[in-house]
């Protein structure tokens, strides 16, 4: 199986808090801690699941999503989102970024699926992190949807008494 | 006169729970199957199901009073046992259970109403005597009001739903600015999850620990209490970890705390098994909060220290026999934890997580006991509550409760849906958890993060990353489709993929 690619012979994995972690290619089945090499398996059976084998203990592992390039993998129950990169893009990316300036906007999307019971904000309110925006109701519980950053409501489509799917957007933050 | 046949107005776990002890006892079981979850399974284990998946009335049958009496009476059922949550503490169906001859497995509908109106509580207890936080005399009506009261006893206070429980409609009001916001959130909340818009007020005590008391009563009225549990393990005024004994009371306020639960459930000439909730403070203040007329979700802890089955007490006191234990009988053995292992997304602020259980799997050594509703298949839907699981471990001491406790939390195997997992493993290794240092404030004040991941398995998840990149890009195209490629998939549809290689 050609598993690789000529040219290539390293792959990195941005991990959304942007540590790096760094593979050779072709990829190895095994992980360096020190001096040694530890074995990794990636396996399969109808009593576990999928799972990676790694120094002699089952890990349970999922992939919840795959974007092009953006992974996001449930390793023993953790949820982790990396950005798989070749040289040569993380070059071109080290590039964009330094062009680009620094406006950001944050969307805030329905953790869960649920019914909106209030949205404490309108379009050009200032809010702080982890102020409370939206209450959404779901699974008994009324949860405060907080803000995850600084900034300024751009946009708010969240209504109350409507019901969201999980992922719905429900306001949109300009990053102060 | 002894019961033959329960009906049991519940689902999930403590029907399974209930089922259990019925049977030990030679009772009959009626379960009742919906249309939302038609294979869940407690049906397969009560004696009797009656089918129920015809109603498409939006109102969870477990909450509606009519229909559940009309099916105790089709189906014989001599008696009915609430569990938790929907109308166990509901006085009007424990009344209405009465009415036709039914023995509603529970207190009085006098003392359900009593304690479960939480202004009228307070009246009862602060005529009795009980030790309380200083708070409005009854509801109030506005936010005026409101500001006034907290001018009064001083900021912070807490906004409390009169006919609530469960963590819902409580807001806590550190500034008379926010008091307007909160004022209407509480009330609304109160009145979406309470159908009583009605609150009141009451000093918020900063960084308590939360204390209940088990009790006991009979219909002769000897009551009694079978020790604490520790629940201060909580998120949104929830309980997510709950233990027997507490390592924060000493013989002598235990004692002394235990008397006063008792004179609580005695104001109310309580029997049945009930539950005395009290916060104490840094300086081992205590003040009684509130009391829940039902069983308890944490329940288990008690019953591994204390030996006695509570469920098999409610059912013996409803058949009108007395206490066989008295106080001094009840000795506390051994340590008891009980993990509740939620489908929810720790990493999301404890957001609900529901969906399929593909593989589950659970410790079942002998220092290990499991109380679940769920089996693999099983859904967790999100017209209920988000638990999958009870992990209850026992050890001889809280350092041995928590050894096993740890060693138990790597055993369990939930593919399907995010669970509280990562939280538990987390929390059994924190230094002050460890240290018994810890109060209703930890999981938001004391955690800069809700779990904890080692480098190693962040370092294999992105191992697993980059396998999957190469095998996306870098492979055969007649294997790679490329219509697939960037859409979402199912998690399992992937799986399959990876295994192809």
């Amino acid at each position: 199986m050609p598993n690789s690619k000529p040219g290539i012979k390293k792959l990195y994995a941005l991990s959304s808090e942007n540590k790096r972690f760094c593979f050779p290619q072709p990829l190895k089945h095994s992980i360096r801690i020190g001096k040694r090499e530890y074995e990794v398996k990636l396996k399969s059976d109808d009593k576990y699941g999928t799972y990676i084998l790694w120094k002699n203990r089952k890990y349970p592992v999922e992939v919840v999503s795959s974007r092009q390039n953006r992974y996001e993998i449930l390793f023993n129950d953790i949820s982790y989102t990396f950005t798989v990169e070749t040289p040569f893009s993380m070059q071109r990316k080290k590039v964009i970024n330094a062009a680009r300036g620094k406006t950001e906007k944050e969307t805030l999307k329905a953790p869960m699926p649920g019914k909106i019971i209030d949205v404490l904000v309108r379009e050009g309110s200032n809010v702080l992190r982890g102020e409370p925006l939206v209450i959404l109701e779901a699974m008994k519980m009324q949860n405060e949807i907080q803000s995850p950053v600084n900034g300024q409501i751009i946009k708010v489509l969240a209504k109350p008494n409507s019901n969201v799917m999980k992922d719905d957007i429900l306001v949109e933050i300009k990053v102060e | 006169m002894k019961i033959k046949r329960i009906l049991i107005a519940n689902r999930g776990e403590i029907a399974v729970r209930i089922i259990k002890t019925a049977h030990k006892m030679n009772i009959e079981t009626v379960a009742v199957r919906s249309a939302v979850e038609p294979n869940a399974m407690f049906l397969s284990q009560a004696d009797v199901v009656y089918d129920n998946t015809e109603d498409t009335s939006e109102i969870p049958v477990f909450l509606n009073i009519e229909k559940l009496i009309e099916i105790a009476v089709k189906t014989k059922s001599d008696a009915v046992h609430p569990g938790y949550g929907f109308l166990a503490e509901n006085a009007y169906f424990a009344q209405k259970c009465i009415d036709n001859k039914i023995v509603f497995i529970g207190p009085s509908p006098d003392a359900i109403y009593k304690m479960g109106n939480k202004t009228v509580a307070r009246k009862i207890a602060q005529a009795a005597g009980i030790p309380m936080a200083m708070g409005s005399e009854g509801n109030i009506s506005d936010e005026e009001e409101a500001v006034s009261i907290a001018e009064k006893i001083g900021y912070p206070v807490i906004i409390k739903a009169a006919s609530g429980g469960g963590g819902r409609g409580m807001r806590i009001v550190r500034k008379p600015e926010e008091m307007e916001k909160m004022f209407i959130i509480a009330s609304k909340e109160a009145e979406k999850a309470f159908n009583d818009p009605s609150v009141f007020i009451e000093k918020y005590i900063e960084n308590p620990k939360h204390i209940e008391f088990q009790i006991l009563g009979d219909t002769k009225g000897n009551i009694i209490h079978l020790g604490e549990r520790e629940c201060s393990i909580q998120r949104k005024h929830q309980k997510l970890l709950e233990e027997a004994p507490s390592g924060a009371l000493s013989e002598k306020l235990r004692k002394t705390m235990g008397r006063i639960a008792v004179q609580i459930a005695s104001a109310v000439n309580y029997y049945s098994a009930g539950t005395v909730e009290f916060l104490l403070d840094s300086d081992k203040n205590f003040y009684f909060m509130e009391m829940n007329t039902r069983i308890q979700v944490e329940h288990p802890v008690t019953e591994i220290v204390t030996g006695i089955d509570l469920i098999e007490q409610q059912i013996r006191i409803a058949m009108g026999e007395a206490l066989k234990y008295r106080q001094e009988d009840i000795k506390l053995k051994g340590w008891a934890i009980e993990c509740r292992i939620n489908a929810e997304d720790v990493q999301a602020g404890f957001a609900p997580d529901p969906g399929k259980i593909e593989k589950l799997h659970l410790p079942s050594d002998s220092w290990v006991r499991i109380d679940t509703g769920v089996q693999a298949g099983s859904a967790i839907v999100p017209s209920y509550d988000s638990m999958i699981a009870k992990l209850i471990v026992k050890g001889k001491d809280r350092k041995d409760a928590l050894k096993n406790c740890k060693l138990a939390l790597d055993k369990v195997w939930i593919k399907g849906t995010k669970t509280t997992l990562p939280f538990f493993r987390m929390l059994v290794r924190n230094p002050k958890f460890i240290d018994g240092d810890f109060t209703t404030a930890f999981i938001e004040k004391d955690l800069e993060k809700n779990y904890n991941s080692s480098e190693y398995e962040e370092m294999l998840a992105a191992w697993l990353a980059t396998k999957l990149f190469i095998e996306e890009n870098f492979t055969d195209k007649s294997i790679n489709d490329d219509n697939e490629k960037g859409k979402e998939m199912s998690p399992w549809l992937l799986n399959k993929r990876i295994n192809q290689f």
